[in-house]
């Protein structure tokens, strides 16, 4: 196996990686404050990705501008579209079961997970009546891949990369310098105490709930860019994925989260490589990819269920 | 002034109407509708035969007429055992908390399915024209009770305990009861046109909410926990009774299906009901099962078809690979908070799926033939009753469907058994003392790690059970495509294991069933199986939206009703410590928890915080 190959694989991981770790922050901030894994987030996800589909297929003129210009918009509404629905789960789902046992949330959770897929692919038009029963096309770049010794890098992993470096940068800006943040990390820390304090601690969860959208909903427009199509079940898996990330990093720590995105994609690019690399058929390496990821999974819940790094308290938000 | 408080005027003013009248003026109401509505029913509604169901007959009622003029007798029967000053003597330990109650659940239930029939037929036919007189009629006279019923006062009082009746009575009343709820569940499953069987669920609920309210259902359910071995044969006879009702395989299909996924769905409520653990990827047991049968029932499309077991032999092994699976996935995950093992199943449900679609021999080694499946199973053989054959027994012929209704009757039977010997036990107690504290139950020696490993590996193994149970009925559900061309192939693919799939048994419909009918019930799951498998099927419209329906009633019931339709006793205990029995306050819950809100399960009211989730 020659060191191109080798550097390719960890260059896909890395883009695999910061996209997972995308999602991942969502799961991290809601369980950070409210210790509720939102199984619903995958559909967040995908939301997003319909919501930039949609300001690119349905406004006039958009499909007509050189893609990075039609960019800004349809981040616009991949984030509107996600943030809108997550605060709504919170608002109408979540928060009237916040003193209910824990299964409550968990099953309601599940129960959106599966009505939010159901709706778009019953409902979701593009113009012409295509629906989105199955996947529907989304815009990529069409410039040529930069060639660096061999290895070859996509416009879309450049997109991808500066964006996940971009929105964490921010994140951490956020959390850690502004007023709004450390709001949200005494929150986490001790609800009541940061009531008596004079938070107002609802407010700062439907801001988690938001935060965590509007950066799956980012992910959710790379991921369209790279493969150039979505669905809508694509957040089930991309989910489950985003979710082992956050447990790798340590749940409810944000930097880890990103973190335990980028080992989960390096994990389930080389493996899937190397496997790929040592046997006759190429089916075996990217048919199993998604399994190694799990395998991980209940690894890490074996014998680090705290996460590689493990959890620092204090800065968990 | 605003809207609500028009309304509000509004209510008021209708009720004083409603109070002026007087009582026996509103029982003559009653009576007078009653009667109209039960006569209606021999009255043509339409005139034309565009609108299913024999309406437009004279002399004979059918279709939803047969709803009407059920509902009618039975509000006669309620409202004789209401005549006179206090009642009839001698009915009213029947229904312990009012009759009047009962007698407003009959009415509106009435009015709900005859209005809604009446309507159907001028919105389908397009306009009321096509309602002839009977039909008027029919829509005038159930107005009537719903008036009556509603300007009688009130008897309710707290329910008395009933006066004892000797052990036959009680178990002539236990077999009466369920053989009256066989016609009921009879009539629901063999439907024949949407219509109806809306009307019929309306009819229904209506009805069990009175029933309910009046205290029928706590009656019965009191006295069938004094008489469990004459409950259990009475249901066990209704429940072979329903294979002699059938006269065409095509509802004892239905009837298979349902049963595989009640069963199921029962098995994940000892996981989720009794012990509290959410399993999202239960599907994957109940595959775990099919595939191991499937492997060595001696198909020509299995890889070891040279191995041929006898069915208990299959049954060993599918229920001891599902247990070995269920202990691998639960062992490192029931260490740590309960959300974990909730993705962890859900992870493993698509592992399962991946691994099956890919040991096809192109990505991995040729085990189950990939997204093809293993197909052509044999029909089970047992003691030499060859299931794929037609038996006649008692004159009545069976065949291959009713068959393996038979089996699975047997197989839902012994879940059940297992279900309530378990839940009644020191493993039961444990589990409801873990679901609702984890800490304090370790703390009074409760092993909690080993009692939930315990739950998480019983309900893989049940799972597994019925999974090859489920290879006939699957084998039904590719039959019913399969009969046409005279051939049925029983098959196992990958697609049918998986958390949303077209069709159940998937985890999403498992999961529903068990919450909207009860969690931690024997009857819940079984309910709960049934709307979610008959809805879909009865009705065109619900059957490319199954999976909304679904998630919308988890979401739903989760708001408004958490502890499903059919409540838990013991639950209802733990919610109402100062009424329960003294038998049940040994389980009741501390007044912290009621101060929540919270349905009784799987809550803890210290939630220990952070990810440091050893214990």
């Amino acid at each position: 196996m020659s060191v191109t190959i080798l550097l390719q694989l960890v260059e896909n991981g890395l883009v695999l990686g910061a996209m997972y770790g995308l999602i991942a922050v969502g799961y991290t901030m809601v369980y950070g404050v409210i210790q509720l894994i939102n199984f619903a987030h995958g559909e967040i996800f995908m939301l997003g990705g319909f919501g930039a589909l949609t300001v690119y297929a349905w406004i006039p003129g958009v499909a007509h501008l050189p893609l990075l210009a039609a960019l800004p918009l349809m981040l616009i509404g991949g984030v509107a579209v996600s943030v809108l629905a997550a605060v709504g789960a919170e608002r109408l789902a979540y928060r009237p079961l916040r003193t209910a046992p824990r299964l409550a949330p968990l099953i309601t959770a599940i129960g959106l997970s599966l009505a939010l897929q159901q709706v778009v692919s019953l409902w979701y038009r593009l113009p012409g009546g295509v629906n989105a029963k199955g996947p529907v096309s989304f815009p990529s770049f069409s410039g040529k891949a930069y060639d660096l010794g061999g290895v070859l890098i996509q416009p879309a992993d450049v997109f991808t990369l500066a964006a996940a470096a971009v929105c964490l940068a921010g994140l951490m800006w956020f959390v850690e310098r502004t007023r709004g943040g450390r709001a949200i990390q005494a929150t986490a820390q001790d609800p009541e105490t940061a009531r008596l304090m004079g938070i107002d601690t609802d407010r700062m969860i439907v801001l988690s709930f938001a935060i965590g959208a509007a950066l799956a909903a980012v992910a959710a427009i790379t991921q369209g860019l790279r493969y150039g199509q979505i669905s809508f079940d694509m957040g089930f898996v991309a989910g489950l994925k985003a979710f082992t990330a956050a447990v790798l990093g340590g749940i409810g720590n944000v930097r880890e989260s990103m973190l335990g995105g980028i080992v989960l994609g390096l994990v389930e690019e080389l493996s899937s490589g190397v496997l790929a690399h040592f046997h006759t058929t190429a089916q075996y390496g990217e048919a199993w990819a998604d399994v190694w990821a799990f395998v991980l999974l209940i690894l890490v819940l074996l014998v680090r269920p705290q996460g590689l790094l493990g959890e620092r308290v204090a800065d968990r938000a | 002034m605003n809207k609500t408080s028009y309304a509000e005027t509004a209510a008021r003013g209708i009720r004083r109407v409603l109070g002026s009248v007087d009582p026996r003026a509103a029982k003559a109401l009653i009576a007078a509708g009653s009667l109209g509505a039960a006569g209606s029913t021999l009255l043509a509604w339409t005139w034309t035969t565009a609108f299913p169901g024999d309406l437009a007959v004279y002399g004979y009622p059918g279709g939803n007429q047969l709803i009407t003029l059920a509902l009618s007798i039975l509000t006669l029967l309620a409202l004789g055992s209401a005549l006179g000053t206090s009642g009839l003597t001698g009915t009213r330990w029947l229904v312990p908390r009012g009759r009047v109650r009962l007698l407003r659940g009959l009415a509106l239930a009435n009015l709900a399915s005859t209005g809604y029939v009446l309507i159907a037929i001028a919105w389908e036919l397009g306009g009321s024209a096509n309602l002839v007189a009977g039909g008027w009629i029919a829509g005038l006279t159930v107005l009537l009770p719903v008036v009556g019923a509603y300007s009688l006062p009130k008897d309710d009082r707290p329910p008395t305990p009933p006066r004892p009746a000797p052990r036959p009575v009680q178990t002539g009343v236990i077999f009466l009861v369920v053989l009256l709820g066989l016609l009921v569940a009879d009539f629901g499953i063999s439907t024949g046109y949407a219509e109806e069987f809306i009307g019929f669920c309306l009819a229904a609920g209506f009805a069990g909410r009175g029933l309910a309210a009046s205290g029928v259902f706590e009656r019965f359910s009191a006295l069938t926990a004094t008489n469990r071995p004459a409950t259990a044969c009475a249901c066990l006879t209704a429940a072979v009774l329903f294979a002699f009702l059938q006269t065409s395989d095509a509802y004892t299909t239905v009837a298979d299906n349902i049963l595989i996924f009640a069963t199921v769905a029962l098995g994940l409520n000892i996981v989720v009901g009794l012990a509290g653990l959410l399993d999202v990827g239960y599907v994957a047991f109940l595959g775990v099962g099919a595939y191991t049968a499937a492997l060595v029932s001696g198909t020509a499309a299995s890889r070891f078809s040279s191995v041929v077991l006898p069915f208990w032999a299959q049954a060993v092994i599918g229920v001891l690979v599902a247990v070995v699976a269920g202990l691998i996935i639960g062992a490192p995950t029931l260490r740590l908070r309960g959300d974990y093992l909730a993705i962890v199943t859900l992870g493993f449900g698509e592992i399962f799926r991946i691994t099956m679609n890919n040991l096809d021999g192109q990505s991995g080694p040729q085990i189950t033939n990939g997204p093809e499946g293993i197909y052509g199973i044999p029909d089970l053989r047992i003691f030499g009753y060859d299931f794929g054959q037609t038996h006649i027994i008692l004159g009545h012929a069976f065949g291959r469907f009713a068959n393996y209704y038979l089996l699975l009757v047997a197989v839902t039977a012994l879940v059940v058994f297992i279900f309530s010997r378990v839940n009644d036990s020191r493993i039961g107690r444990a589990w409801a003392a873990i679901r609702e504290d984890e800490t304090a139950a370790e703390a009074m020696g409760v092993h909690g790690y080993r009692f939930k490993l315990l739950a998480f590996g019983l309900g893989a193994g049940l799972a597994g059970l019925a999974g090859l149970a489920g290879l006939a009925g699957l084998a039904g559900l590719a039959g019913l495509a399969g009969t046409i061309q005279g051939h049925l192939t029983s098959t196992v693919t990958p697609d049918q294991y998986t958390f949303s799939a077209s069709a159940p048994p998937n985890s999403a419909f498992l999961l529903a069933a068990v919450v909207l009918g009860g969690m931690g019930t024997v009857s819940g799951p079984l309910l709960g199986a049934a709307l979610l498998y008959l809805i879909p099927y009865k009705l065109q419209f619900f059957a490319d939206k199954q999976l909304l329906l679904f998630g919308l009633a988890l979401v739903v019931m989760m708001r408004l009703r958490p502890e499903g339709l059919i409540a838990d006793r013991r639950r209802r205990a733990e919610l109402h410590v100062q009424q329960s029995r003294p038998a049940e306050e040994k389980t009741a819950r501390s007044s912290a928890l009621r101060r929540t809100g919270s349905s009784g399960w799987g809550s803890r009211t210290v939630r220990r915080r952070g990810a440091s989730s050893r214990g």
